[in-house]
């Protein structure tokens, strides 16, 4: 086992004082001189015709600045994936859910900005509208997009090995279903950016974005500039979960508000807004069919998938794939086949959220597995243990673990909740369940067709010698990536944390994909180290002239030079570093050559000591339609027990306990591991006990604040024990990958899971209300009644 | 969403305060704790010109303990009522319901008068203060009054107050020996919940017996206002206290008393059965204080 100095500890986050106190800068911290404020309108219908704008009054009104409506803006198509860009800046001559937006206006003050928003007059014939997957199919059903016939976004039919000959072969064939509900990724910050444009052409937009390269990519094309005119950057961001992994219509907007008037301009979205623009989870409604023999070995998995996907595409692509090829592990499975179909209607666009397309289709399989170890009276936990892949081994649709310590997730959280003692043995109202997932470390391709790096990071040691700066284009979202990649240049270099300086998102510092799929510990980390270790490589290629001595000899550990076998003599170095301190207080008299003697002494052979690191998945997956969207590098996996008491009378679930086993590779900071753990544990409780976004018969959403819409407070998370298991991922920077999105994937089963061991009901549906496990349990009682 | 425009006044007294609404005429409004109307402003819900704060009146804000009740300001916060020793030692579903609403940043802010004039067939205060029989202390420029909380209510968001009457605070009597109260919320969530059901009970009992000598029951999100159970409060007096009495007590509640509707928090069906299930457990409960 190697030993590291940096990585694998609990520092401190980077972060944390400037958070702590309220200095780190977040947009809406920042006002710029003669900075003017944005405002949008958008529609109020759900389906209407645009017959007229008129701009007028609003632009009569003293301290409106710009008005610009689709005429100004052009027609650009845009959106995630360029295979379906479906949606313009501002609606052309029609609006498509209550939200869309039809204009902006700069003003010199924000509640100016809103008046004359109120004052554009738009003239709407009122269209007919869809709101559901079921009516949005229909014959006869309105339209939203003319090239989607039938209102299907996109659909997708695969079959892996052969699933009929598989169900044929089993002994046990389950079938059942699963619905969950569109969910809001509720993150604290709501977006917000600024837009600058300079006299020389240079648009800067600094924004909550968890994603400056695609909004760069994504301004340029819109506004019709050069990339290399356009520069994101992020300040600190309140996170994203996925709603902020693309660029965002009010960003286009401002970018062409300040490229308009010339002046900084600063948009801001409501609560409100945040809930009408969406692009959180989707909506699924999953079928499926589950073969297995007798002594539990799975055989077949068929799969069918309605996504709920809203007005427009957004990632809804990528996210009906996802829903699929994510089924293909952590079990053996040799044949599966799934048919996903994702449908417009007349309500904001669904995107991704953490566990991209995953997350409900594992909520049903784990069931699943659940009732087959029921029927064949084997212990759940040892059905899958008896079904886990192995290290190595590759799924039927060609994604392929190159580490996988699920057995020992397993293990960890059969010891670590108790589980033999328990299950079967709890008192009546009580219950334990288990389910497990995996997840990718990174997305294998860009979301455009690139040969792209997907990651460079830039290491620059500081003249006077002994600091590292690292650059990276990544995004800090709050998920801990800045410490990360400042403990892996300190591990690599050999120097202490507190030694290394950190920038980041910022797209003038290089490529980078940015913070989603669960991507950057493992692909922007590759990069640092790599640069980190061309650093290092530099300065000892120098003391290897100076003392010569061969640079295998030596090392960097800790900020000191270490020789293989004897210290050669250093004091000429010292006496030179020293010379060019007089004065200063901290000139070196250790016993060893410090790094700084040694970096200082590179600068003055060689100035100024630069190394620059890339990283870019190999070629991955099979060869099938939609084979990209599933493969990664490397996958995270995890296990999880619930216990929950489930009070019979009212329905009210109580989560008792979650004990969460992840495998993380390499853990790069063990406490911000985790807090990934945790995090995900709550959104999961979130989704599989109270939220979910609720409309009215028009469209528009009924539940838009943090009142109505229901994340868990401190009150409804239950004790959670965090067991980090760590394998070596030979395609991991120290051997580390993901924790941010697997470590949801088993919670929702988990728990559902621990409600029918405790109550003895199936719940189909999310959210687990208090009504609707109520009424499971009456219906459940009825039914005993009637058979007993 | 900005918080609109308004003027905002904040007199010293009641008599400067009613002063200034009459001046003002209908268009002014009292403000309170805020946490309802400053939202109910920003998304336009209700207009105004002229805010009127009672903040800064004296007394408005205390607790006061009297020789045969207590008295509660109507600006005396959440956060105030749950940590007084008065509210603690006599009035437990009081505080229940106080410690419920909202979370720490509302409750010191939101006030009791408030969640009463802003008449929610869901607040979390109402039952409670319903079972403790308060009594509203109401001025206007035409005198003092007292409304009974029972008669207070008309319907979501109305009450009986004029629209010129300021509501300065309750008058609670202090519960008899061998009483007891309970207060139950039922949410989808363990806090910061807008109740998809709340119920409180009170009992007395006839000591060293089991003989019930007075009942009330509260109930809310069941009916258009804030309501007592008459019909079950009836089947519990003079019956002996106990499971079969509480269940009878239940049924009747759930069946005769309660006019729930559906909305997007909740089906009827479900908030009727949950009435039998809070009215239950809230007189087992409030029995066992009493024996105790």
């Amino acid at each position: 086992m190697k030993s590291y100095d940096v990585i694998s500890t609990r520092a401190n986050r980077i972060d944390t004082p400037d958070k702590a106190t309220g200095k780190a800068v977040f947009v809406d911290d920042i006002t710029l001189p003669g900075m003017l404020y944005g405002a949008l309108l958008q529609s109020p219908h759900a389906h209407a015709k645009i017959l007229s704008i008129d701009t007028s009054e609003a632009e009569k009104l003293p301290g409106v600045k710009a008005v610009i409506t689709a005429k100004e803006a052009g027609q650009v198509k845009y959106g995630v994936s360029p295979a379906r860009y479906d949606e313009t800046v501002f609606a052309v001559d029609r609006v498509r859910y209550v939200g869309d937006e039809i204009a902006a206006v700069a003003a010199t003050r924000l509640d100016i900005a809103l008046e004359a928003v109120s004052r554009i007059q738009v003239e709407y014939e009122v269209l007919p509208a869809v709101f559901t997957v079921e009516d949005a199919v229909k014959d006869g059903a309105p339209q939203l997009h003319d090239e989607f016939k039938g209102n299907l976004c996109a659909e997708v039919h695969q079959e892996f090995g052969n699933v009929a000959e598989g169900l044929e072969n089993s002994d046990i064939v389950i079938t059942t279903e699963m619905k969950s509900k569109r969910q809001d990724g509720a993150f604290i910050e709501m977006q917000g950016c600024i837009a600058e444009y300079d006299n020389r052409g240079v648009l800067t937009l600094t924004s909550s974005t968890q994603v400056p390269h695609y909004v760069q990519r994504t301004v340029a094309m819109v506004l019709g500039m050069d990339v290399g005119k356009v520069r994101v950057k992020k300040p600190y961001v309140g996170a994203g979960f996925g709603i902020k992994a693309a660029a965002n219509p009010m960003e286009l907007a401002c970018c062409m508000l300040a490229r308009k008037t010339k002046k900084p301009v600063k948009m801001n979205f409501t609560r409100e807004q945040v809930f009408m623009y969406g692009r959180a989870r989707h909506r699924f409604h999953h079928t499926i069919t589950t073969g297995a023999k007798k002594d539990g070995t799975l055989m077949a998995l068929k799969h069918e998938c309605w996504l709920d996907g809203g007005a427009y595409t957004s990632f809804g692509i990528a996210t009906v794939y996802y829903t699929g090829s994510l089924l293909g592990g952590p079990y053996k499975l040799a044949n599966m086949s799934y048919d996903g179909y994702r449908v417009y209607n007349n309500k904001p666009a669904c995107g991704a959220q953490r566990g991209h397309g995953a997350v409900i289709a594992r909520a049903c399989f784990e069931q699943q597995l659940d009732m087959i170890a029921e029927k064949i009276g084997m212990d759940p936990l040892e059905l899958r243990i008896k079904n886990m892949m192995e290290t190595g081994d590759t799924t039927c649709n060609d994604l392929n673990m190159s580490s996988f310590g699920m057995a020992e997730c397993i293990e960890a959280v059969r010891n670590g909740s108790d589980w033999d003692k328990k299950k079967g043995h709890m008192p009546p109202g009580k219950g334990i369940g288990m389910a497990c997932g995996f997840f990718v470390s990174g997305a294998g391709y860009p979301i455009y067709r690139s040969d792209t790096f997907h990651g460079t990071v830039i290491v620059k040691l500081t003249e006077d010698g002994g600091t590292a700066l690292v650059y990276t284009a990544s995004a800090e979202i709050g998920q801990g990536s800045d410490t990360a990649f400042a403990m892996i240049a300190a591990e690599a270099l050999g120097i202490p944390l507190e030694n290394v300086r950190l920038a980041s998102g910022d797209t003038d510092m290089g490529v980078d994909l940015g913070a989603y799929s669960s991507r950057q510990t493992l692909m922007t980390g590759h990069a640092t180290k790599e640069a980190a270790e061309n650093v290092r490589r530099q300065v000892l290629e120098v003391l290897a002239e100076q003392l010569n001595v061969a640079v295998e000899k030596m090392d960097i550990r800790n900020g000191f030079i270490e020789f293989d076998g004897d210290t050669p003599d250093f004091s000429t170095l010292r006496t030179r570093y020293i010379k060019e301190h007089r004065g200063w207080t901290d000139n070196p008299d250790s016993d060893k050559l410090t790094f700084k003697e040694a970096s200082r002494i590179a600068f003055l052979e060689r100035g100024s000591i630069v190394g620059t690191g890339k990283y870019k998945p190999h070629s991955l997956g099979g060869k099938f339609k939609g084979a990209a969207v599933g493969t990664s590098p490397a996958y995270g996996c995890s296990a999880q027990v619930a216990e929950v008491t489930v009070d019979m009378d009212t329905g009210q679930i109580t989560i008792d306990k979650i004990t969460d086993a992840h495998d993380c590779g390499k853990a790069i900071n063990m406490t911000s591991v985790e807090g990934q753990m945790e995090g995900s544990i709550s959104m999961g409780i979130g989704e599989a006990m109270h939220e979910e976004v609720i409309f009215d018969n028009q469209g528009r959403v009924l539940n838009d604040d943090l009142a109505e819409y229901k994340i868990v407070t401190t009150m409804d998370m239950p004790r959670v024990k965090t067991i980090v298991v760590e394998s070596d991922e030979p395609n991991g920077p120290f051997g580390a990958k993901e924790v941010g999105e697997g470590a949801i994937m088993p919670t929702i089963p988990a728990i559902l899971n621990a409600v029918y061991d405790a109550a003895g009901v199936r719940v189909y549906e999310l959210p687990l209300t208090p009504e609707r496990v109520f009424h499971a349990i009456q219906e459940y009682r009825e039914r005993n009644k009637a058979t007993a | 969403m900005l918080l609109p425009k308004f003027e905002f006044h904040e007199p010293e007294s009641i008599e400067k305060a009613l002063a200034l609404k009459k001046q003002l005429n209908s268009g002014a409004r009292f403000l309170a704790g805020g946490t309802d109307l400053l939202v109910y402003l920003k998304k336009k819900i209700v207009s105004t010109d002229h805010v009127i704060s009672l903040q800064r009146i004296d007394g408005l804000g205390e607790i006061q303990e009297n020789e045969s009740n207590l008295f509660i300001g109507a600006c005396t916060t959440m956060a105030a009522i749950s940590r007084h020793p008065a509210v603690l030692k006599r009035f437990c579903a009081l505080k229940s319901g106080a410690d419920n609403m909202g979370t720490h940043l509302i409750r010191n802010r939101a006030t009791i008068g408030g969640n009463v004039c802003n008449a929610s067939p869901a607040g979390d205060t109402l039952p409670a203060l319903l079972v403790y029989d308060a009594v509203a202390l109401v001025e206007s420029p035409d005198g003092k009054r007292e409304i009974p909380l029972t008669d207070f209510f008309k319907g979501p968001g109305k009450t009986d107050l004029k629209n010129d009457d300021i509501l300065t605070g309750f008058r609670l009597p202090y519960p008899p020996d061998h009483s007891g109260a309970h207060y139950i919320q039922l949410g989808k969530r363990k806090s910061a919940e807008i109740n998809v059901v709340n119920a409180a009970s009170f009992l007395t009992c006839e000591p060293g017996t089991s003989n019930i000598l007075s009942a009330r029951i509260a109930l809310g999100s069941v009916a258009p206002t804030p309501i007592r159970a008459p019909e079950a409060e009836a089947a519990l007096m003079g019956r002996t206290a106990g499971d079969d009495t509480f269940n009878a007590a239940a049924e009747t509640a759930r069946f005769k008393d309660c006019s729930p509707i559906d909305d997007f928090r909740g089906s009827a069906a479900y908030r009727r059965a949950m009435v039998g299930v809070l009215t239950k457990r809230t007189l087992a409960e409030a029995f066992d204080q009493a024996r105790a």
